[in-house]
């Protein structure tokens, strides 16, 4: 740990850290552009010169270059270093456009930040400033080159972190271009880090393009709703509206990066059918009505009928308080215990992923930093886009990538892929979990996980399931020991899954209560922002089991068909309108604070004209409460957030820490169960002949949240089937075919894409919601299937 | 794209690429064969070429836009890489491409009329020695006075002529 003096300070670093940021420690602010945190430093942008007067290293010297030692005495202040940093300033701003205040970058710009910390405050050069044409980089970023000051953080950030290969840097000397070979989208689903990561106005937000000066916007530290791996995220709202989201820094989970998930999918927030007032039968009632007729409708069917004629369903969408109090309202009533998840498979998967014990987990810190990643029926890129650059990083590192899956599993990383069966990675993972010995074709994988050093074994609770799952955690265990840890990470379909299933514990699944609605014993339904006519696979027998309801309540802020169906409808508010609680896959608690109230956005209300001129006291569609708040009026309990808390860590010891958890910060880990690990059975299957179909998550498309978000519309795929190579030629098809696939009751027609790297004898659907695929569910056995040629492409 | 390189062309250059440990070794030489057969590359050369080296076009073509010998639009039959640097500099290069632009009656980044040569800087040729020095395909010429510009000009023009 040297210790260095900075401006007559002294500051003692961790090995290995660089004057800047030793500097940074100090809070003393150093104007730089090359360096930063996630990217490293370059010493490209000649900006963050410094004296070092005394130590190893003398004279003026670029501080992100310089390691810090013991005995250095540095000054940021020295004259010569104050010129030097403001001709470097000067010279970066030469070509620079005058255009700041019709900049998007204006207020957030670290170009602007650093020229005034550099004191370069008069432009002397007259000359000819070099301009460039823009490119169309697709739909979420703009471009405009003329403001690049050449620091080259993009291609960084694109080609070096994300793995993209379609952007990066052309020319040479005073005529660098940064760009793609031709116009073009973006390829990379990382590729919205540009707008975050580029200090000046050349990468901008498209789809917030003029929308908003950055202190125009009400912002709070977030977490990311849009799969379960809880990266941290800054949302921004202005005039009632969400407009955008850009990364936070969660060291643990996304670093300072998120997917274009994550980015552009906020939309749904303003969706504009979204449900904004009580509605009792189609007809506004006020709130305390809506409350008041819940609770009475309840209690008479209780009385009427007993207090099994109740269900209450949570979901992994609602926050942790509010599926808890979802329980006390049960408790109340004296019906069932609430059931967590419209979707019993994933449900008991879920269920599964929360016995592993704590120092088991991998959080995404644990992945970047492991020499080998196992993934077992994962597809990062669809089920946690993130990980998949986790992953990234770990291979920069030398770490070794192999990809058990029926799936064609892609990653911004090189890879090795062996076709699996789906039943054949159960078989893999209680062979690796009973110590038995894997068939030949798994040999390699059994030699890197006796080298590797800090194995992570992650899969997916779609195409494992509650058994794999189980296999997979004791997979794990088995292979932890007390020279190598091994560790295990398990993809869960929503925000809050784990939470959910963590609350669930081992009360009635999804199955059950169909089965209950089925026999009619179920008279009313309350569903907490949860939609199980697009989540629950079996929709026939559910749209029977509603039938029979007398009563449905439905607590929710997405426009959902369930909510369609409501007798009363309770709108609730969206993540970045409340507070609460979230917990990801890896079983880390972390808390959002609220960015803004709601209400109907100005957009829509003043569609697109002068906002309305009349006044009023009221603001339009700011009627959605916050889930938990609403349940804690129904069980008559303070509307205290930190009590609920309190009240639930007491009840749940796995959640001691979560009265201290605060908004900002990295989360904190749940306890481990106090129970073993259960362990999984030796598998036998059966060899099946016919074609088996997998429904399978997509990047966008799948996840329902940013399903029904605009900026997302020109990405979503259109439906699509997947064939292996060696099948499509049997059957005689070829890429581009349509052909019509029968499974089931259920025929369609759709387009082939083949691959040769997926197993064979698989047939693979995107699961696309609010397409005539929405119906073929992940997190379901494989079913057997028919595909057949109709006419050629 | 076939006719940018002949089957035996890419054959060969396919062998080669096999060889090495990292395809991109291998860009400039890929490119430059495009650039003998045709004359400059054009995009369609840049996404052979990737084709060819398993790389993306832009990965290409950030190597090709970084060097001046490799031509990403049109040029005359013979281009012209007048030393640009510090010992050129010193010993006159200004008159000598000054009279470059007077006699071929383009600037410099231009053709002359008739297809035969192009006019452009560059980079140090490694010739300080016989500075200034300019370069015209693949030949290197110093020592360079307004009238042995005049001499080098009608002898190349002669043999793209023959």
């Amino acid at each position: 740990m040297p210790t260095l003096i900075i401006d007559n300070q002294s500051v003692t670093v961790p090995e290995g850290t660089n004057v800047l940021e030793a500097a940074q420690q100090l809070g003393i602010v150093v104007p730089h552009f090359c360096y930063h945190e996630a990217l490293g430093a370059v010493g490209a942008c000649r900006l963050c010169a410094m004296l070092f007067i005394d130590g190893p290293v003398k004279g003026m010297q670029m501080s992100c270059m310089v390691e810090a030692k013991d005995g250095m005495v540095v000054s940021t202040e020295a004259p010569e270093a104050v010129a030097y940093r403001g001709q470097v300033i000067e010279w970066l701003m030469l070509n620079h456009p005058h255009d700041c205040p019709v900049c998007d970058e204006g207020g957030e710009c670290q170009l602007q930040d650093m020229t005034v910390a550099s004191g370069h405050s008069v432009r002397r050069y007259t000359g000819k400033k070099r301009t460039y044409l823009n490119q169309d980089l697709g739909p979420f970023i703009h471009h405009e080159m003329n403001r690049c000051i050449q620091c080259y953080r993009c291609v960084r950030t694109y080609q070096d972190y994300c793995g993209g290969t379609d952007y990066g840097v052309l020319g040479s000397n005073q005529r660098l271009y940064f760009g793609r070979f031709q116009d073009g989208p973006l390829e990379s689903p990382f590729a919205g880090n540009l707008i975050d990561l580029c200090p000046t106005g050349v990468l901008t937000n498209k789809p917030y393009r003029f929308t908003s000066r950055f202190w125009d916007l009400q912002e709070a530290p977030s977490v990311c709703p849009h799969c379960s791996l809880g990266c941290a995220t800054i949302p921004g709202a202005r005039f009632r509206e969400l407009q955008r989201v850009r990364s936070g820094n969660n060291p643990e989970i996304n670093g300072c990066f998120i997917c274009d998930r994550g980015r552009f999918g906020y939309d749904y927030v303003n969706h504009s059918d979204r449900p904004r007032t009580p509605l009792l039968h189609g007809e506004e009632i006020p709130w305390n009505e809506a409350l008041e007729t819940l609770l009475q409708r309840l209690t008479k069917l209780i009385e009427c009928h007993g207090s099994d004629s109740i269900a209450l369903l949570g979901s992994g969408r609602a926050s942790l308080e509010a599926n808890y109090l979802l329980q006390r309202l049960s408790e109340q009533l004296g019906s069932a215990a609430p059931v967590y998840g419209s979707h019993a498979g994933r449900d008991r998967a879920a269920r599964a992923a929360t016995t592993l014990p704590t120092e088991l987990s991998a959080s995404l810190a644990d992945v970047r930093n492991s020499d080998l990643i196992l993934l077992t029926g994962a597809d990062p890129l669809a089920e946690g886009p993130m990980l998949a650059l986790a992953i990234r990083q770990a291979v920069r590192n030398g770490g070794r990538v192999m990809i058990c899956d029926p799936r064609p599993v892609e990653l911004p990383c090189s890879t090795e892929y062996l076709a699996c069966q789906p039943q054949e990675l159960l078989q893999l993972l209680s062979a690796l979990s009973l110590g038995e010995t894997l068939p030949t074709k798994l040999q390699p994988l059994v030699e890197a996980l006796q080298l590797a050093q800090r194995p992570v074994l992650i899969g997916g609770g779609d195409l494992l399931g509650a058994e794999g799952t189980t296999a997979l955690l004791a997979a794990a265990q088995k292979l932890n020991s007390e020279d190598r840890s091994c560790l295990a990470m398990v993809l869960l379909p929503e925000a809050n899954s784990f939470g959910a299933a963590l609350l669930a514990a081992d009360g009635p699944d999804f199955e059950q209560l169909l089965a209950d609605m089925a026999s009619g014993r179920i008279k009313a339904l309350v569903c907490l922002e949860a939609d199980p006519l697009t989540d629950c696979p079996d929709r026939q027998q559910l749209l029977q089991g509603l039938e029979q309801l007398d009563f449905l309540a439905v607590f929710d802020h997405l426009p959902s068909l369930i909510a369609a169906k409501a007798d009363l409808l309770l709108p609730t508010t969206a993540l970045a309108e409340g507070a609460g609680t979230l917990i990801n896959n890896e079983g880390r608690m972390q808390a959002f604070a609220p960015v803004f109230s709601p209400g109907q956005p100005l957009r829509i209300t003043s569609q697109g004209n002068h906002p309305p001129r009349s006044f009023s006291t009221t603001t339009p569609g700011a009627l959605p409460c916050q889930a938990w708040a609403l349940l804690a009026k129904l069980c008559d309990l303070p509307v205290d957030l930190a009590k609920i808390r309190r009240e639930l860590a007491t009840q749940e010891p796995r959640l001691a820490g979560l009265p201290d958890l605060l908004a900002e910060g990295s989360g904190q880990r749940i306890q481990s169960a106090d129970k073993p690990l259960s362990q999984p059975h030796a598998l036998i299957t059966e060899q099946v002949d016919a074609l088996q179909l997998l429904a399978c998550e997509t990047l966008y498309g799948s996840e329902v949240l940013s399903a029904h978000s605009s900026p997302l519309d020109p990405v979503r795929p259109q439906p699509y089937l997947l064939l292996h190579e060696l099948d499509a030629d049997r059957l005689g098809i070829a890429a581009g075919d349509l052909v019509r696939l029968s499974a089931g009751e259920i025929q369609l027609t759709l387009p082939a894409q083949l691959s040769d790297r997926m197993a064979a004898g698989v047939v693979i659907v995107p699961h696309l919601r609010r397409t005539e695929l929405e119906s073929f569910y992940p997190g379901q056995p494989s079913q057997p299937c028919r595909v057949e040629k109709v006419s050629a492409l | 794209m076939a006719e940018l390189l002949s089957a035996e062309e890419i054959i060969e250059l396919k062998g080669q690429i096999a060889a090495v440990h990292e395809p991109r070794e291998l860009i400039i030489e890929v490119l430059q064969a495009v650039q003998k057969s045709h004359g400059w590359v054009p995009d369609a050369g840049v996404k052979l070429a990737a084709e060819l080296l398993g790389l993306s076009p832009l990965q290409v073509d950030e190597v090709a836009t970084f060097y001046d010998k490799i031509y990403r639009s049109p040029v005359g039959r013979k281009v012209i890489h007048v030393c640009d640097s510090i010992c050129c500099w010193t010993r006159g290069t200004e008159l000598v491409y000054r009279h470059l632009q007077q006699v071929l009656g383009i600037v410099p980044g231009e053709t002359t009329s008739d297809g035969c040569f192009t006019l452009l800087p560059t980079c140090c040729l490694g010739a300080c020695d016989k500075s200034p020095a300019m370069r015209i395909g693949d030949r290197l010429y110093g020592e360079l006075t307004v009238e042995r510009v005049n001499t080098i000009l009608a002898d190349e023009r002669q043999e793209t002529e023959a």
